[in-house]
């Protein structure tokens, strides 16, 4: 056996060594195999020579369903991260391969098992109760959304663990790494399974916390600052669904997912109150515009594998709970409703063109802010919250035309799929560059292609995915959003005309910080010639491979996806049936007026690039005074020296030591929290002990002014 | 025989308290097992009487067969019978935890004296639970404060007598205010027996108003005092940092509870619905308690020291189970109820955790946490998992506490209050979170290593890590509780 103590890897391998582990080849074949598992899964639904029918025929069907049908697998999958988790920690640092083993396997076996789910999912799912269970009872279960979703998430998280063997060997603590993953793993399938808000809730809080120790994973000073904005921002967010979830549980009294609209749409404007703390709470995790900030910072310190995850499967789950409220809670019945025009669509409409424009704001700052990024990871980031913001605004397209919304549906779906693939890939790039050269500026990097010739070719591929290229699969989903929103200025209000033109503009933004990356890092001609750089085939190549295949077959077949993925959705959602066949299903991608958008778009984007690299536009930044935090900080910092006077008079401590991190300069980054935490020790310090000693007065101060209320107001 | 049980469980804690001086020549040891058993003993004994309560309704005791108007009546409702139950149980487990760990700051020669003391304050509180007079609560306050004060100032450190000193005087007046209360009820109605006094309060109290107000004013303001509600809270902090770790545990999970349920005998028993509404109570408790839920925890945050800190907390969740009785409605007293409970629970496990990292490592600075979690796993678990409770994340009883206190405020349509209660439980995460991290992700001045690990007398984990999985466990099933949470308020609406 191999000595795989990397605990003091940290250093590269040693030229000559033999790299290529048992591992690669039986995750090699593994691969394929989950590959191949999908595309004959596939071939069922389609029915490719008679497949379908033969199953659907024989024995096995009934085996299927009693299978699918039992509360059991909900059960094993839940658990089955968790069980490969105390595995993980059994084997620990000392056996590695083991341990990498148990990783790739369990997650494996997640995606057997979820692909077991999908007769249940056909029948929109039953749902598994444990009552009792935190006093109001926790329920399971997977309906088609769910479905998809679940089946996306376990693909993307075994290729993420099968590339994170080989990334992890340069990383300290990767026990710990994978332990945690496996619980935020076991965290994401319960939210997405989840029957009923307050499960939702429980396995969304479990998620922040787990996930924080992936974020932290490096444990050096910007991670730890990085992480703590995290899990403060999280669990803020947490406190607004819980706050919802108080109030649905009090005005409706059952916190299942399906409709309330006809209560919910008596109750004024608290019907709004809820759909904003939802949106926001779900919004924070999903790095929606205003609440984003957390997200830049804390995706690029994490490892690699887990910033693709994160920015591939778990913002989605933010975005994956607004579209599961709101096309619950804030969906009529399919029987209650059979035209647009229904009064109870008020509320949906309202709701959906808030989120247009929330979803709008969000892909416009980030792809900006994206531009600016010299960080490759950094950059990714940015895009995803860009890339929220596309989805955001297919989900508000959704709820806003309400009975004909059913092309913003599909498109905030479809593109959920595609980003959780293509940015799972990018990060990995990502990964691969850093992992070969330890650098992360794209600046400095340059002429890898020859080097790196796989990982060019995919993050080529994942490239003309995000940038929406035809025949890759970003084409096909920004396509069907930009129908929606083609839509939602045709049917709806004319204002939204400006956020289709925003949408353009964002996507040609979104082109050219792709060919900047693309050029900086693969093609330009650099100095360095990375001699120190040796690349074996390992398990980094076979998972971005294989997903880099996938986002060519969606491409390439989009219409598969959309038949068997999305069309059952829409038909469980209440839409309009007649929309749905005569506009949806027959939806061709690949039409000429297509492909004069995708034309004008890219033309846009290598303007931008051309002109930006000219005139250094990827160098502004703007006016320190325009950031939040000044705009925020200045002022508070101007009234608490004031304050400060007024308290301590000359002995006044503000320019001190501690609290000289409340002032305003360039260097100084103390951050909310910290501010705050400060600010209250100094006026701790001046008054804590003076109201101790203070006893006597605060006893008859308070005896006078309750006797004088109780008389006063009691009695009267 | 059963009706005879109350009196019995008020002797047998008396006794053991007045026996442990004869047992000084023996070993301490056995004279702790001697304690240990007769704790035990009345523990069970209590659960048969709750059991007998739930099912059989009330026991009802008169000292020497006197009737209620002239005499002592104990009344043992599920309301007393659940209480009482569960600050048994909570003393048995810093009782076992304290056999392991006296020793911080407390001579050698005061450990008997120490176990007297604790052994006084059970029989008082217990005793305050059970009685249904209250000349009688009064005299157990009494006993109960002075005992806390003797227990506060056991260690003989110059900063423990002024602390104690702080804490008696202001409790005298808590209690004398409160006898002065006692008094003006006894002026108006003749009696002293609560039932009676509630009875003829409900008659006549319009004509004699001033006095009804003046008392209810200065028995509610003295038993703020002893419960640390806000602004009264001021005895607190100090009496915390200064007493053994064990002390704080009981004084803050179970001493300061028995008062705040003081408040709601008072409240629900004597004055009755009407007149509290009628006098705006409500409103009274609902701003007293908001106010206290923020500045506990906003003075909990610029605290330097772990046990100050927890102390401040304290103030805040004190705050909490104020705001549930605030809201005089079924769901709001079942949400403080169950809040008692639960902060019972997680308060005790962060001051014994507390504890074992100053009983080991000598430190009670909130920046001296860093490392710690992989020298002692198992404590620091316990004290991120109770950390978590009171921030309210859930699979913690806290969370289900803060999930019952918001839909009971939203029941009383006070839906306003939501927002402190999440605002709370931010401060909560301020001051909670960075120790967690700390312990866990930091990484120490020493290096951990396998013969270091959580190396703590075993008397002392257990405790502790039973509190942890308690709080777990209400996390997960909270029914089982709440059911007689329910119990309990149904004898008091």
């Amino acid at each position: 056996m191999m000595n795989q103590n990397h605990e003091n890897l940290a250093i590269p391998p040693l030229k000559g060594q033999p790299l290529l582990d048992r591992l690669t080849n039986q995750s090699s074949i593994l691969v394929v195999f989950m590959l191949l598992c999908l595309v004959m899964f596939g071939g069922v639904l389609e029915n490719w020579f008679g497949m379908g029918d033969a199953i659907r025929n024989s024995a096995i069907h009934d085996i299927l369903m009693t299978i699918s049908n039992s509360g059991w697998l909900l059960l094993f999958i839940l658990v089955v991260p968790v069980i490969g988790g105390i595995i993980e920690l059994h084997y620990g640092q000392r056996h590695c391969h083991q341990r990498d083993q148990v990783v790739i396997f369990m997650t494996f076996l997640t995606i057997l098992g979820v692909l077991f789910l999908y007769p249940m999912a056909l029948n929109n799912g039953t749902v598994f109760e444990v009552p009792g269970l935190l006093g109001l009872g926790l329920g399971f279960k997977v309906d088609r959304l769910g479905f998809t979703a679940l089946l996306i998430t376990a693909v993307i998280w075994f290729l993420v663990m099968v590339y994170a063997h080989e990334y992890m060997k340069k990383e300290k603590r990767c026990t710990r790494f994978f332990f945690f993953m496996a619980l935020t793993y076991s965290a994401v399938l319960g939210t997405i399974m989840a029957a009923d808000l307050l499960t939702m809730f429980l396995f969304f809080e479990v998620l922040t916390v787990t996930s924080y120790m992936l974020v932290i994973h490096g444990q050096k000073d910007e991670s730890f600052s990085a992480g703590y904005n995290f899990i403060i921002m999280g669990l803020v967010g947490g406190f607004m669904i819980l706050v919802a979830l108080l109030l649905l549980v009090f005005n409706i009294g059952d916190l299942r997912f399906q409709s309330a609209l006809s209560s919910l749409s008596t109750m004024g404007s608290l019907q709004y109150w809820i759909m904003g703390l939802l949106v926001i709470g779900f919004g924070i995790k999903a790095g929606m515009a205003p609440v984003h900030v957390w997200l830049p910072r804390a995706h690029p310190v994490a490892p690699t594998p887990a910033s693709a995850l994160l920015s591939g499967i778990m913002i989605k789950v933010g975005a994956f709970g607004i579209l599961r409220v709101a096309t619950s809670y804030y969906f009529p019945n399919k029987g209650d409703i059979n035209d647009r025009f229904d009064p109870l669509w008020q509320t949906p409409e309202t709701i959906g063109s808030a989120l247009i424009w929330l979803g709008i704001i969000t892909m416009a700052i980030g792809v900006f802010l994206a531009l600016q990024q010299s960080n490759i990871k950094r950059m990714l980031a940015y895009h995803s919250v860009s890339q929220m913001g596309y989805i955001v605004t297919g989900i508000g397209v959704a709820l806003y035309l309400g009975y004909w919304g059913a092309m913003g549906f599909s498109g905030a779906l479809y593109h959920i799929i595609n980003h959780a693939l293509f940015k799972s890939l990018l990060f990995m790039v990502a990964g691969v560059v850093y992992f070969h050269t330890r650098e992360h500026d794209m600046y400095k990097l340059g002429s890898l292609w020859k080097q790196l010739p796989l990982t060019t070719v995919v993050c080529l591929i994942a490239s003309l995915g995000i940038s929406g290229i035809p025949l890759f699969n970003g084409f096909i989903s920004k396509s069907i959003l930009h129908h929606g929103l083609v839509e939602a200025f045709t049917y709806g209000h004319a204002s939204f005309r400006v956020a289709e033109l925003i949408f353009l503009v964002v996507s040609a933004g979104t082109v050219c910080s792709f060919i900047k990356m693309f050029y900086y890092v693969f093609l330009r001609k650099t100095d360095r010639n990375y001699k120190e750089l040796v690349r074996e085939y390992s398990t980094l190549d076979i998972a971005m491979a294989a997903i880099g295949i996938l986002i060519i077959m969606i491409g390439l077949a989009p219409r598969f996806i959309m038949t068997h993925m999305i069309l059952p959705q829409l038909d469980a959602v209440t839409y309009d049936p007649y929309f749905i066949t005569n506009y949806i299903a027959n939806l061709s991608y690949f039409t000429w007026s297509e492909f004069q958008t995708t034309v004008i778009v890219v033309a846009l984007g290598f303007g931008i690039f051309f002109f930006g690299t000219r005139l250094h536009w990827f160098h502004l930044r703007l006016p320190a005074w325009m950031s939040v935090e000044y705009l925020f900080f200045y002022p508070v910092f101007k009234i608490m020296q004031k304050a400060c006077r007024l308290m301590y008079g000359d002995k006044c401590p503000i320019d001190q030591v501690s609290l000289s991190k409340l002032s305003i300069d360039g260097k100084n980054e103390a951050s909310f929290t910290e501010r705050f935490v400060i600010t209250i020790g100094m006026f701790n310090r001046r008054y804590e002990s003076s109201i101790i000693k203070s006893d006597a007065l605060i006893y008859t101060l308070f005896i006078t002014l309750i006797l004088l209320f109780m008389f006063i107001f009691g009695v009267v | 025989m059963i009706n005879q049980l109350p009196i019995i469980n008020l002797m047998l804690l008396m006794g053991m308290a007045l026996a442990i001086p004869l047992f000084r020549k023996r070993a301490f040891n056995r004279t702790l097992v001697i304690g240990f058993l007769v704790m035990l003993l009345v523990l069970v004994l209590t659960v048969v009487m709750f059991v007998h309560v739930l099912q059989h309704g009330s026991i009802s005791y008169h000292f020497g067969n006197h009737p209620a108007a002239f005499g002592i009546q104990l009344l043992v409702s599920p309301f007393s019978a659940f209480f009482s139950m569960f600050i048994l149980f909570l003393a048995l487990l810093v009782y076992v935890y304290s056999c392991g760990d006296a020793t911080e700051g407390i001579e050698e020669k005061e450990y008997g004296r120490y176990y007297i003391l604790l052994f006084i304050l059970m029989f008082s509180m217990t005793g305050i639970l059970y009685t249904n007079d209250l000349f009688n609560i009064y005299v157990f306050i009494e006993i109960l404060s002075i005992t806390t004060c003797a227990i506060i100032s056991i260690k003989r450190k110059k900063e423990t007598y002024t602390s104690a000193f702080r804490y008696v005087m202001l409790n005298e007046i808590g209690s004398l205010s409160y006898l002065f209360g006692v008094a003006m009820l006894y002026m108006i109605t003749g009696y002293t027996n609560i039932e009676l006094v509630s009875q003829t309060l409900t008659t006549v109290w319009t004509s004699y108003a001033p006095n009804v107000i003046i008392a209810l004013g200065f028995m509610v303001i003295g038993i703020g005092i002893k419960a640390a509600i806000f602004p009264f809270h001021i005895w607190l902090p100090d009496a915390h940092a200064s007493a053994p770790s064990t002390s704080s545990a009981i004084l803050s999970a179970i001493v300061v509870k028995v008062y705040v349920l003081i408040l709601v005998k008072l409240l629900f028993k004597v004055y009755g619905l009407d007149i509290l509404h009628a006098l705006k109570i409500p409103l009274v408790l609902t701003i007293v308690a908001a106010t206290g839920m923020i500045m506990g925890s906003v003075f909990a945050i610029a605290q330097k020291d772990v046990k100050r800190m927890l102390g401040y907390s304290s103030v805040a969740q004190i705050g909490y189970i104020v705001m549930g009785i605030g809201l005089l409605s079924f769901m709001g007293l079942r949400a403080a109820f169950f809040h008692i409970i639960s902060h019972g629970l997680m308060k005790a496990a962060l001051f014994l955790s507390v504890g074992i990292v100053i009983f080991y490592k000598k430190n009670r600075q909130v920046k001296g946490f860093d490392g710690l979690g992989f020298q002692m796993p198992l404590t620091m678990g316990v004290f991120a998992l109770a950390g978590f409770g009171m921030i309210g994340l859930p699979l913690t009883s806290g969370f289900i506490a803060k999930l019952n206190l918001g839909l009971a405020v939203l029941d009383a349509g006070k839906g306003f209050l939501i927002g402190i209660i999440v605002l709370s439980a931010f401060l909560n995460i301020i001051y909670y979170l960075p120790i967690i991290i700390a312990a866990f992700l930091k990484t120490g001045p020493e290096e951990p290593r396998p013969t270091t690990i959580e190396k703590v007398p075993k008397l002392m984990l257990v405790p502790v890590v039973m509190l942890g999985l308690l709080i777990l466990f209400l996390g997960l099933f909270p029914n089982l509780v709440m059911e007689w949470v329910e119990a309990a308020v149904s004898t008091l609406l």
